[in-house]
């Protein structure tokens, strides 16, 4: 059976060498049949040696080894070698399958046995040798010597062919190679026949010739390729090496004695050693933030990643040198299938990913926190590059961590915890100059002023509006913590719905953190409304405050009147609040909550020399902790200021409804008078004194019903909302706030149209004069004016009453003194009808009266009265005459509504107050353009008027 | 054997020579039908697969000498007529 086996074996090495090495047409028997027996010992010899252990005869390794081939150099074919392999495996004729498949593996990418041998160079034909340039014929004989003396195999020639047809520049052209073969080697075959002409052969030869040039000239230079390989692996892990140092921390210094190309080649590996350098000495820098750690952390597993590289180069390029024939021209490095150009390809992906995290990580030097992200996400989302792209956006997840963990707790606790001040959300610093503004004017307070939205550090990961989420969220925890002492709540709350939050899934986190946003805002305005009463307390502000509650007002008022007409420094606290208590007791105000009553609490402001009890009386309505982001200090003062200006209103009112009272209780007894003067001074004043009952009962109408209760409705209708969160409950009351107050008449400036123009017109210059114009010409002040107007008259008319009361008692007096002498009289002499009539008539000239001198300065009284009652009802007039006009020309419909009806009838001319002529030299001298508007508002006022 | 047997088993045989020049081809091995069979049945009969790859290369080695020996001749030939015209 052996013997059968081996019988068979050697026939078919026979057929094997007669098929390959075809007896040539000019070769004699002998010499075919010397050469057909060298070649079977040659076989033979070949077969005799011990194979290589290596080889598993496992038919899945043969067909992994030819797969990887073909996918490394040609996928398209490694799906169609599938196909054909299953096929084969179902076959059931082979035994060897896997050796038969390890042969082909073996024979791959074989040089073509069909194309011509390339010239050995020591004999070549004359004619060949003399189309070389002599120049080029020299330097490749010099490469010839030197080949032949760093070599001496007996056929250097077929390994440098060999080397030039490696499987590298095969793979480099893959289509031109085989068609630029085929056909030379069809002419070949067929010259091969008829040997009469050289030529087409010579162009076959030519080829060859040049790529053993190649060949040869690549060899010459000193550290040899060998070399450099073997060193290789080393400088790429930026460590020095003999034939590659590293001079400085950015330098390699290459070896002078390179020719260019392969200088250009080790500039080309250079780039990622010296990047790797870079790199691994900014892992190993001490980071600023969380998320620069973050960053050199990310960059550390790149780093490992591509050291691992490193390893499996390395290895390959051992394995490669240990293979490689030590005395193979140029080692024979080709055939070894490692070459630097190929390690230039391997690192090529490499290094574009080291090239961008050395980018990343300068810039991150300037960089910090959240823009650190945005650096990163631009590369992800705005490159060009998808590598670069997906390479960015790996690098994202992991930096991005920290950011996320900080986010975490900030949304489901509530806390900052973020040491480097590398978050978008950060605390206010004390010192900061808006901060101090907004103490200033009142209106910091723990919810707005705690921390704020750093604009800049937002990262682009997460939009603006999302970015406010967040902070609305983490600020509310934080408050309901805090501020509201519900810890508890928090707690809970942070256990269970805290997530892990990471970069990716965008679409999930927001759903999240939608759902955060809801849960912690209902908890919050249910704390505000439920624990904290927020709403009773805005309810009782403006019951009690904004004079809502009528009863109470009125009592309060009542019973404090005696009181409060005597000097400030006589009015106590004790008084004033043993009042309070009685008004409350005294109206429907006793039914109010204990929590809210226990708040209410009446004070004097602080007091100046002269005032009486009226002017610095108020109310006020303690507000605390929680409650104080919604109502203000702010919001308190604006609260007083309504508070003051309504109590004054209604006092005046007060005032004048009393002295009327009195005048009408006083006309059916002892205001009656037969002087005609007298009576006409009573009925004007009475009519004046009406007019001011009109325009009072107008104020406190429109103030209350007009604009505080239609304000109150929007703010109810606005803070009810089921969405509507603390922010917009603050933004809302203060809506409401500045509505009251501007509607109010108290914080609206006079503003014509005049003024505006002449503001813009000249806008920067002076703004601080004009607003000292407006401040004296404001609402608030001609309403004052009219108020203090109208007390004055009531004085006068309370003088002109006692006038006449005193007028009346004296004639009393009088009469019954002239009933005494009638008495007299009609006793002493008959009784004279003449005098009963003088009697009945004026007395003033009796000189027998006994109050004749009283009566003469009572007399005299008269007209002084008489002139201050015209001339305060004159100035009446006028100013609300002003006020009107003013009022005609606002913008705002309700403020020229209350105008309206305070002037239903047309009884006042409003007056369009002319602005001054220097006022006007100044807007024209402004810009022309101003100029034509100030006339043409001119045109329109005369034509107005 | 029978004889549609032995029919059989060369038809798969034929069929696993067909998949396995198509593999050649692929591969860029270079190896026509005849050799590719000639191979098979030495790798049946033992061979060991390494060894027989080296023997293919050495021996299209020896071949294109042989060819390049004969070439030379030709064009000493061919060289050697043109010189005589």
């Amino acid at each position: 059976m052996a013997n059968n086996q081996r019988n068979r074996v050697s026939n078919a090495i026979d057929s094997l060498i007669t098929h390959l090495v075809p007896a040539g047409p000019h070769d004699d028997e002998p010499s075919v049949q010397e050469r057909h027996d060298a070649c079977f010992d040659l076989v033979r010899n070949i077969f005799e040696r011990p194979g290589s252990p290596a080889i598993s005869s496992d038919v899945n390794h043969a067909s992994d080894l030819i797969k990887r081939k073909l996918i490394q150099s040609n996928p398209s074919q490694a799906l169609r070698f599938s196909n054909l392999y299953t096929r084969l495996l179902s076959l059931p004729v082979l035994n060897q399958k896997w050796a038969i498949l390890y042969l082909l593996y073996q024979l791959s990418d074989s040089p073509d046995p069909n194309e011509p041998p390339p010239l050995s160079p020591p004999k070549p034909p004359p004619s060949q040798q003399a189309a070389l340039r002599p120049a080029e014929a020299e330097r490749r004989s010099r490469a010839l010597r030197a080949s032949r003396a760093s070599t001496a195999v007996p056929t250097p020639e077929e390994e440098v062919v060999q080397d030039a047809f490696a499987p590298g520049g095969l793979k480099k052209l893959p289509t031109e190679k085989p068609k630029r073969a085929q056909p030379a080697a069809a002419e070949e075959r067929l010259q091969a026949q008829p040997p009469v002409d050289g030529t087409p052969r010579k162009a076959a030869r030519d080829v060859s010739i040049k790529s053993t040039l190649l060949a040869d000239n690549s060899n010459e230079f000193e550290p040899s390729e060998m070399g450099l390989l073997r060193d290789l692996p080393f400088t790429l892990q930026g460590l020095s090496s003999t034939t590659l140092p590293f001079a400085k921390d950015t330098v390699l210094k290459l070896p002078p004695t390179l020719p260019p190309p392969i200088v250009s080649l080790l500039h080309t590996l250079a780039e990622p050693s010296l990047l790797y350098r870079g790199l691994a000495f900014f892992v190993k820098s001490p980071a600023k933030g969380l998320l620069g750690q973050s960053l050199r952390a990310a960059i550390n597993n790149e780093l490992r990643s591509y050291l691992t590289l490193v390893a499996t180069l390395e290895g390959q390029i051992r394995r490669a040198l240990s293979a490689l024939d030590e005395t193979a021209p140029r080692g024979g490095i080709g055939k070894a299938g490692v070459t630097l150009k190929r390690c230039v390809v391997w690192t090529r992906e490499a290094t574009m990913g080291l090239r961008l995290m050395s980018l990343i990580a300068e810039e991150s030097n300037t960089k910090h926190g959240g823009q650190l992200i945005s650096m990163i996400h631009g590369f992800s989302t705005s490159h060009g590059d998808p590598v670069v792209a997906a390479f960015a956006e790996r690098l994202l997840a992991d930096v991005t961590r920290p950011f996320y963990d900080i986010l975490r707790r900030w949304i489901y606790d509530g806390e900052l915890s973020d040491p480097h001040l590398e978050f978008f959300v950060r605390e206010q610093s004390p010192n900061d100059e808006d901060r101090k503004e907004s103490k200033a004017k009142g209106q910091a307070s723990v919810w707005n002023s705690k921390y704020e939205v750093v604009d800049a550090m937002v990262p682009s990961i997460i939009t603006a509006d999302f970015a406010q989420k967040v902070f609305l969220i983490g600020k509310s925890l934080n408050f309901i913590r805090h501020s509201c002492g519900d810890s508890q709540w928090v707690d809970a709350y942070s256990k269970t719905s805290s997530k892990q939050l990471c970069y990716g899934d965008t679409a999930t986190l927001e759903a999240w953190i939608d759902e955060a946003y809801k849960t912690t805002m209902r908890r919050l305005m249910h704390l505000m409304s439920n624990r904290f009463h927020l709403f009773d307390h805005l309810q009782a502000l403006k019951n009690y405050i904004l004079l809502g509650q009528g009863d109470f007002i009125a009592l309060l008022m009542e019973s404090l009147a005696a009181n409060l007409d005597r000097p400030a420094f006589a009015q106590y606290r004790h008084t004033l609040t043993a009042q309070l208590e009685h008004a409350i007791r005294g109206s429907n105000a006793q039914y109010d909550s204990e929590e809210v009553l226990r708040r209410l609490d009446a004070r004097m402001l602080q007091l100046s020399h002269g005032d009486i009890g009226w002017d610095c009386f108020t109310l006020e309505y303690k507000i605390d902790a929680p409650v104080d982001v919604v109502v203000t200090e702010w919001g308190n003062r604006q609260y007083l200021k309504v508070f003051n200006f309504l109590w004054r209103v209604k006092r005046v009112e007060f005032a004048l409804s009393s002295t009327w009272r009195k005048c009408m209780t006083g006309a059916r007894g002892v205001l009656q008078t037969s002087d005609e003067q007298v009576l006409q001074t009573w009925k004007s004043t009475r009519g004046v004194l009406a007019e001011m009952v009109h325009f009072v009962g107008q104020l406190q109408y429109y103030i209350l019903f007009e604009v505080i209760e239609s304000s109150w409705t929007e703010l109810q209708n606005n803070i009810r909302k089921e969405d509507c969160t603390l922010d917009d409950l603050i933004t809302e009351h203060t809506k409401y706030l500045t509505a009251i107050t501007h509607k109010g008449l108290l914080g609206a400036r006079r503003r014509q149209f005049h003024d505006a123009l002449k503001d813009q017109a000249r806008d920067p210059a002076d703004p601080a004069s004009s607003a000292t114009t407006e401040d004296r010409n404001s609402y608030m002040v001609q309403l004052s004016e009219l108020l203090r107007t109208m007390l004055a008259y009531r004085d006068c008319v309370d003088g002109l009453y006692s006038w006449s009361l005193s007028d009346f008692t004296r004639r009393q007096e009088a009469d019954a003194v002239h009933l005494m002498h009638r008495n007299k009289k009609a006793k002493l002499s008959n009784p004279n009808p003449s005098a009963t009539a003088a009697a009945a008539g004026l007395d003033m000239d009796d000189p027998f009266t006994t109050s004749a001198g009283g009566a003469g300065s009572l007399r005299s009284e008269l007209p002084a009265l008489q002139e201050r009652l015209g001339q305060l009802g004159a100035s009446f007039k006028a100013r609300l005459q002003i006020l009107l006009g003013d009022l005609a020309y606002q913008p705002d419909v309700d403020m020229r509504f209350l105008g309206v009806s305070m002037n239903f009838n047309d009884v006042y001319q409003p007056v369009k107050r002319k602005r001054p002529a220097a006022a006007a030299a100044a807007a024209g001298g402004g810009s022309t353009a101003a100029q034509g508007q100030g006339q043409a508002a001119a045109t329109a006022n005369t034509s107005r008027a | 054997m029978p004889p549609n047997e032995r029919a059989e088993k060369q038809a798969a045989a034929q069929q696993a020579v067909d998949i396995l020049h198509e593999i050649a081809t692929i591969l860029n091995c270079h190896l026509d039908r005849r050799t590719l069979s000639i191979c098979i049945s030495m790798i049946e009969n033992g061979v060991n697969p390494e060894a027989l790859a080296n023997v293919i290369k050495e021996l299209r080695k020896q071949g294109q000498e042989a060819q390049l020996e004969s070439a030379t001749a030709a064009a000493a030939i061919a060289g050697a007529s043109t010189r005589r015209r």
